[in-house]
């Protein structure tokens, strides 16, 4: 900036060219520093409107009466996401470690593990990681990784089991138009969620 | 040389003579005036506006049942998004001013006389542009102001004869305000206009560039001065800018933009207004019936956008040369008595 062309002006004194460059120099410091504050500024802003707000809105759900939830036995449970969480009542105690609740995304990449009866394992099908009832990895990337299927907080209040989950709502929750009922099938959440119009 | 410049000199062959040459285009003296930097200034806020309207682009969602919601998470949640937002709405309010008043020196000045009648009708269409994207923009918002703005403008629509029951449907994606209406005004809005507002600005520019800046009392001596676009018009420009973003800066912080009422397609606010560069609309409409208020509009604009011939045909068989003048101060009278008014009653 400082470097333009001033050969069309007239040649004054020395002095006032040096003092001229002088300030020539300064002023064009000035406004640089002016403009990349400005819009420097103006860049933060805009990147820091840009960065997602840290962490979905959680909220405890309500899982299952604990006498109607039977040891041995899994619930699918269905957050508002539409993920889908294996909640297992692994002994007859009522303290959290009788309960586990296996988040269905694969550790490795993300996508949805599903259950197979059969091979009595959970499944991704992205690139064949098998993972035990436990949800520790058993095959595939995740298995040579050592990774495990991620949990969900739980809690239990006054012989009720709740989870953790996010209240984001990302997918329309599957047989909404039946009215559930059982362990894992809360019917204030189905109230959320009524029969569409078609 | 130094050896990047030699590095991109060997890649993209520019030649540095016609680069000064396309850059330095000597303008003319008068341009050191601020009032003639007004061209500019409308064309510096559209820059903000599409930086903006792109950030808001990232959480908005132009739907009835999320619009007003996404609109209220900017505002109240998003980090600066209520300064993002009222940016936006605080550059719209200046670049209309902007574009009205740089049209009042082109016209006060007679710029727009031969050879630049063209120019002057792609000015017009600019003014329309930046009046359809102010109106599509405050309906996107989704509160009362801007639902009943958009059934409002609609229903104006419906009243020119013959095309307007089919501009209205076009409109509202039906015969009223229904969910797929709001995508429509997201896509005018965010789409169509900017990009129609970017090619017909590069033809402003061009015919500008091709023209050159009209010089006034040429055959003055000090009139017949220039001096360089770049980088001396460039500073001005860019002191025009800073100043802006200050003056904006500090608006959208005191008066930042707010979320009015949600939309109530049952109940009609008891009082009711558009936003103000509007409000000579709104009042010729409750001056005369619809068709009537619609076809005098219909025809003040063409005059406009005809006038640089209207006004050669002025001077060429009347004796009034200078008749624009007070037919232009005729009119800007007109414009604020009107907006005035309007400003100035409830009904």
């Amino acid at each position: 900036m400082t470097g333009r062309n001033d050969q069309d002006r007239p040649d004054p004194g020395t002095g006032v060219d040096e003092r001229r460059g002088f300030l020539g120099r300064f002023s064009g410091l000035a406004m640089s520093v002016g403009l990349i504050g400005g819009y420097g500024a103006f860049g933060v802003i805009a990147a820091r409107y840009l960065y997602p707000a840290s962490g979905d809105p959680k909220s405890w759900f309500f899982v299952a009466v604990l006498k109607e939830f039977k040891p041995g036995t899994s619930i699918l449970y269905r957050a508002p996401s539409g993920a889908k969480i294996n909640i297992t009542r692994r002994g007859p105690g009522e303290n959290l470690a009788d309960f586990s609740a296996l988040s269905s995304v694969c550790p490795h990449l993300g996508c949805q593990v599903h259950w197979e009866a059969v091979n009595n394992r959970y499944f991704c099908p992205c690139h064949n990681g098998a993972f035990d009832p436990e949800g520790v990895a058993t095959a595939g990337p995740p298995k040579e990784a050592g990774q495990r299927l991620s949990s969900f907080p739980l809690k239990i209040e006054k012989g009720v089991l709740y989870i953790e989950v996010s209240t984001l709502e990302l997918a329309e929750l599957e047989q909404a138009d039946e009215a559930p009922t059982g362990p894992g099938q809360d019917p204030c959440l189905f109230q959320r969620y009524p029969a569409r119009e078609v | 040389m130094g050896v990047v410049a030699r590095w991109i000199q060997d890649r993209l062959p520019i030649d540095q003579k016609k680069l000064r040459e396309l850059t330095n285009e000597p303008v003319p003296n008068h341009l050191k005036r601020w009032w003639f930097c007004l061209g500019g200034t409308p064309a510096y806020l559209f820059v903000i506006q599409i930086i903006t309207g792109i950030l808001l682009a990232f959480y908005y969602e132009p739907s009835p049942k999320t619009a007003y919601e996404s609109v209220s998470y900017i505002t109240e949640e998003a980090a600066f998004g209520w300064y993002i937002r009222s940016m936006h709405k605080w550059a719209a309010t200046f670049m209309v001013a902007a574009v009205i008043l740089h049209q009042m020196r082109v016209y006060f000045t007679g710029a727009y006389r031969k050879p630049r009648e063209i120019n002057w009708m792609v000015g017009m269409l600019l003014l329309i542009c930046t009046l359809t994207i102010g109106f599509t923009g405050y309906s996107l918002v989704y509160e009362q102001l801007s639902f009943w703005g958009a059934s409002v403008g609609a229903n104006i629509a419906d009243s020119v004869p013959l095309v307007g029951p089919l501009i209205k449907n076009m409109m509202l994606a039906g015969e009223s305000y229904n969910e797929r209406t709001l995508p429509r005004f997201f896509i005018m809005h965010a789409a169509i206009l900017p990009i129609t507002m970017i090619v017909l600005l590069f033809i402003h520019i061009t015919i500008i560039r091709m023209q050159g800046v009209t010089e006034f009392g040429a055959t003055e001596e000090e009139e017949k001065k220039t001096f360089n676009f770049f980088p001396d018009h460039l500073y001005t420009e860019i002191i025009m800018g800073l100043s802006l973003m200050i003056i904006l800066s500090a608006l959208a912080t005191i008066l930042p933009a707010e979320m009015g009422p949600r939309a109530d397609p049952n109940t009609t606010p008891e009082v009711i207004k558009p936003e103000w560069f509007f409000y000579v609309m709104f009042r010729w409409l409750k001056l005369f019936s619809g068709t009537v208020a619609v076809i005098s509009t219909g025809f003040i604009v063409f005059v406009m956008f005809m006038w640089p011939f209207i006004d050669a045909a002025i001077r060429k068989y009347t004796r009034a040369k200078e008749a624009s003048v007070w037919i232009g101060i005729l009119g800007v009278l007109a414009i604020i008595a009107l907006t005035v008014w309007e400003a100035a009653v409830a009904h």
